[in-house]
């Protein structure tokens, strides 16, 4: 912090921790009010979108899992989609489904690193996992327990924890056998268990009072199921569009204090991705237990405190249990595991639900099948914005707090969206200024 | 009892990917009692460490770069706890010391764990091993056999924790 002759202040935090990739934080206050708020992503772009172009058609999912090590799984399936949908073809029910058992998987590495192992400390007091666990020993077992069973999951079916190979544009390369899951079936069921002791745990933390009652929330919405591997767009302002219409909706734009583009909503602005506006948007199309266990947590349908947004994970995380277990018990063997995906001139779109809310892919397709345009938008792009919104209207009431208390609240306010830096630089470290 | 040998890093990313690199040399030789895996991220070695019987644990990894790229450091795993970090250095959510402390909380580590570092000149996307760090891939691969083939009740041994779940 430093306090200028005029009275201001400015706080920093040079190097965000318990957050994916690099980035920083300055909030300056100016005659007692926050004047500016600026999450600095300062790693850089890494430019796959320009890698692609020029690339085969089957080669996306591959080349953008490489984006990131949380959530390859998202990238793939985003890509799948839209190289399917820009060459006109619908894979089998077999496929999706088992692309979405492989993105429960992804759901539960992902929630529970985050829940567990990033989050966690904030709420009791650790400066992180490794101090946390010599208090608390039970509740970091239940958290790898519960990773494990994530990895297990995506090893499995997609051929390796950590970008999955078995994934190709038309489906798999090998379809998962029944006699295979029924093997992984019991840590899934104790992963269930699991997840939903870890809703217990986490419904009892205690939470700042803190409501953004103007966000507007964007998720995908399905027919039927929790939105995981598929699904139209929806807005809580009562949006509705389909992922070739994204473009029309959302606009990106650079601001100098940052690698990472930020995203505005069509007659909106900042709006939100991710599990908050997945919940709150499909409430009603949660599976029986997890809707239980929001219950019990006193979630309600809708949430607007992003500090229970740890919360909303653990009730994902029974979500994606509960979905593998369903897709599990309902496998037979038979199917054909991929379709041809024979290349044509076009333009196709995909959007998923990645762990950290929707990721949009677009490619247009020269007749050879190469590339020749590619479009990507990370979930923490596309909610940039709304942290910093957030951190304003945060930090406001309580510049009284003494400095490393702000900071620490500061921080864990932009870990409430586990934001993903590495993604977003298609981003943290806390500075304060008082002017 | 056996021993591992666990390279970790990601091979599309220039020399982060060393760790697999020389697991994948050391598989190939054939060595008797020793297992070899590959990771992407330091946590995953907690999964490994779970497993019951494992004596002796060689972790190789791709160290920040400076001002020696390809330069070897071996690191036995002591009783001193190991310096961590303040932020991350990377994308990963934790780093190795972090794997290593960790799993030191819980009563996990083995009764020999030592890291190897090779200390890395570039990380690009897509790209291949730096010369320097190629060519020491063979001294990596010797130092990382001698060690594995040493006893394990010689020098830096830790005793069994008494309460390690096993």
């Amino acid at each position: 912090m430093t306090h200028a002759d005029d009275g201001s202040r400015e706080i920093t935090v040079e190097t965000l921790a318990r957050v994916e990739g690099e980035g920083a934080m300055r909030i300056l206050v100016e005659d007692g009010k926050v004047a500016d708020v600026q999450l600095r992503i300062y790693e850089p772009p890494r430019f796959f979108e320009a890698l692609l172009r020029g690339r085969g058609h089957t080669e996306p999912p591959d080349i953008t899992s490489r984006i990131c090590g949380i959530c390859p799984v998202a990238y793939e399936m985003s890509a799948c989609l839209a190289i399917e949908d820009a060459c006109g073809v619908t894979v089998p029910e077999e496929v999706r489904l088992l692309r979405r058992l492989l993105y429960c998987g992804e759901w539960i590495e992902s929630h529970t690193l985050h829940v567990y192992l990033l989050h966690l400390p904030d709420f009791l007091g650790y400066p992180g996992v490794v101090e946390m666990s010599a208090d608390h020993r039970e509740l970091v077992e239940r958290g790898l327990r519960l990773k494990h069973a994530g990895n297990a999951l995506m090893a499995l079916v997609g051929g390796r924890a950590v970008h999955p190979v078995n994934v190709r544009v038309g489906g798999f390369y090998r379809l998962t056998t029944a006699a295979e899951l029924a093997q992984l079936r019991p840590l899934l069921v104790r992963a269930l268990d699991d997840a939903l002791a870890t809703v217990t745990t986490v419904a009892g933390l205690e939470f700042a009072d803190f409501e953004q009652d103007a966000y507007e929330y964007v998720a995908l919405r399905t027919g039927t199921d929790y939105p995981i591997e598929a699904g139209s767009f929806v807005t809580s302002g009562g949006g509705a569009f389909p992922a070739r219409d994204f473009d029309a909706w959302v606009t990106e734009h650079h601001v100098a204090h940052s690698n990472a583009l930020h995203a505005s909503l069509r007659d909106v602005g900042p709006y939100v991705v991710g599990p908050l506006a997945r919940y709150s948007l499909n409430h009603d199309r949660l599976p029986p237990t997890a809707r239980q266990a929001a219950d019990a947590a006193g979630l309600g349908p809708v949430c607007r405190n992003p500090f229970r947004s740890i919360v909303v994970r653990a009730v994902e995380l029974v979500t994606a249990c509960e979905e593998a277990l369903r897709i599990i018990d309902g496998w037979s063997d038979g199917g054909v595991p991929s379709v041809p995906v024979p290349a044509r001139a076009g333009v196709g779109y995909g959007a998923t639900e990645a762990p950290r809310g929707v990721l949009y892919h677009r490619y247009e397709l020269a007749e050879d099948g190469r590339v020749l345009d590619a479009r990507i938008v990370p979930p923490t792009s596309q909610n940039l914005a709304s942290i910093e919104l957030d951190l304003r209207a945060f930090v406001q009431p309580r510049l009284d707090l003494d400095l490393d208390e702000l900071t620490r609240r500061c921080e864990q306010a932009v870990r409430n969206y586990d934001p993903c830096i590495s993604c977003a630089t298609h981003f943290l470290d806390l500075t304060v200024e008082h002017v | 009892m056996t021993r591992l040998l666990l390279g970790i890093g990601n091979p599309a990313r220039g020399d982060d990917g060393v760790g697999p690199e020389v697991a994948a040399r050391v598989a190939r030789l054939g060595i008797p009692g020793v297992e070899v895996a590959t990771e992407s991220e330091p946590l995953a070695l907690l999964d490994h460490l779970r497993r019951p019987g494992l004596d002796q644990v060689v972790v190789v990894d791709a160290t920040t770069p400076g001002r020696e790229p390809g330069r070897v450091r071996v690191l036995p795993v002591g009783d001193a706890h190991l310096v961590r970090p303040a932020a991350p250095t990377g994308s990963h959510a934790l780093g190795l010391a972090d794997a290593v402390e960790l799993a030191r909380s819980l009563d996990l580590l083995p009764r020999r764990l030592t890291l190897v570092g090779v200390e890395a000149c570039t990380s690009g996307v897509g790209v291949a091993l730096s010369t320097p760090v190629r060519t020491r891939l063979d001294d990596v691969v010797r130092t990382v056999t001698e060690l594995l083939r040493a006893a394990p009740d010689s020098d830096q041994v830790r005793p069994p924790h008494p309460s390690r779940p096993r």
